[in-house]
């Protein structure tokens, strides 16, 4: 029988531009569905179109995180096809590891190709402060990490004290996510732990996907101007610039949204407050 | 874990799938494909770590796209199963 997975879309477009209007276009990396920046499109000014650019839809990358988390691709690769997919005269946003490759794509356009700006969704700068082996990523942070993507992905916030995870292995902090889960009414309350389990070592192949994308991957600094909003509760929320100074010549502004790293992007208020970044009226 | 015939691992999903949605297991086909069913990606991953807890093996994440019905999963464990019970 053949796949019945459809595939992912390149360029999804969720609002289409005004016949000679402006587009925005977003670097997607995944983990979400690229439908989830609708909100986002729905709060830009009437005749600005937003089309998502979803990097799951390049076969080496989207694949990994299904397959153990090593794609067999680069930032810079990743980077080519996003701007193959670009129109003329657009704006550029990436949330997350999207935000990466958003700024690799700009550095390989030609100059009058660039965007004006670069907008950065609570994206970690790929400097060495953030270039870490996959060991680095230990389980109290990644169980922290993925009580918020859970949350977002069920609608309901499930709430954890990062103090209880402290110290704390998969094996004995999954089960404190799954009670957690269960009381907000995000996981049904007979869902059982292998379950859950396979759900982690998913979510955690995509982030080891895109740690070992960036660990080699040696950035130019940005020739345009950086925007960073990070989240009210963003994946490190004791760095204010999440490590993009070293890379933003040309200045780089900062910007706070409403919501964690995931619900920033279906938030009406986190999209207003975006949406006047993206495109200034 | 024993070899499991294509009929039990039928059964054993047609249980948990009408579970999850709330059905009677009579009324989930063993024909219709998983993307119909209503069941998020979050649902199924759950499933197929339930599953892989059942059978004692692990399944490749991409096994669901490759048997798209409750059926054609079926007789892919049981072969699996039994390729390992074998082994």
């Amino acid at each position: 029988m053949p796949p019945r997975r459809p595939g992912p879309v390149a360029a999804l477009p969720l609002r289409r531009a005004a016949v000679g209007g402006h587009t925005v276009h977003l670097v997607h990396p995944g983990a979400l569905a690229p439908q989830v920046h609708r909100t986002l499109a729905e709060a830009l000014p009437e005749g600005v179109g937003l089309t998502v650019l979803d990097l799951s839809a390049v076969p080496e990358y989207g694949e990994a995180a299904l397959t153990g988390g090593r794609a067999e691709t680069t930032v810079e690769a990743l980077a080519d096809w996003a701007a193959g997919l670009t129109s003329h005269q657009f704006s550029l946003v990436g949330w997350s590891f999207g935000g990466v490759v958003a700024q690799a794509m700009v550095e390989r356009l030609p100059a009058d190709r660039r965007p004006e700006r670069l907008v950065l969704l609570d994206s970690i700068a790929p400097t060495e402060e953030y270039q870490q082996p996959d060991e680095a990523l230990e389980p109290p942070l990644l169980l922290g990490w993925f009580a918020m993507y859970l949350g977002a992905k069920r609608g309901r916030p499930v709430p954890l004290d990062p103090a209880a995870l402290l110290g704390c292995g998969v094996d004995d902090g999954l089960p404190l996510v799954l009670d957690a889960a269960t009381a907000s009414g995000a996981l049904l309350p007979d869902t059982p732990l292998p379950g859950l389990r396979k759900l982690y070592d998913t979510y955690v192949d995509g982030l080891l996907r895109n740690n070992r994308l960036t660990a080699p991957y040696r950035p130019k600094s940005s020739s345009v101007p950086l925007v960073l909003v990070k989240a009210e509760r963003s994946l490190i929320p004791e760095d204010p610039t999440l490590g993009w100074q070293p890379l933003a010549p040309h200045g780089l502004s900062l910007a706070v949204a409403p919501g964690d790293h995931y619900t920033m992007l279906t938030r009406p208020d986190a999209a207003q407050a975006i949406a006047r970044l993206v495109h200034p009226v | 874990m024993a070899q499991v015939t294509a009929v039990e691992a039928q059964q054993w999903l047609i249980e948990k799938i009408a579970h999850r949605l709330g059905v009677a297991p009579g009324e989930v086909s063993p024909e219709q494909y998983f993307d119909e069913l209503d069941l998020d990606s979050t649902e199924a991953l759950i499933l197929a770590g339930e599953m892989e807890n059942w059978l004692g093996f692990e399944l490749g994440t991409t096994t669901l796209w490759y048997h798209p019905t409750i059926k054609d999963l079926a007789a892919h464990i049981a072969e699996e199963s039994g390729q390992r019970a074998a082994a």
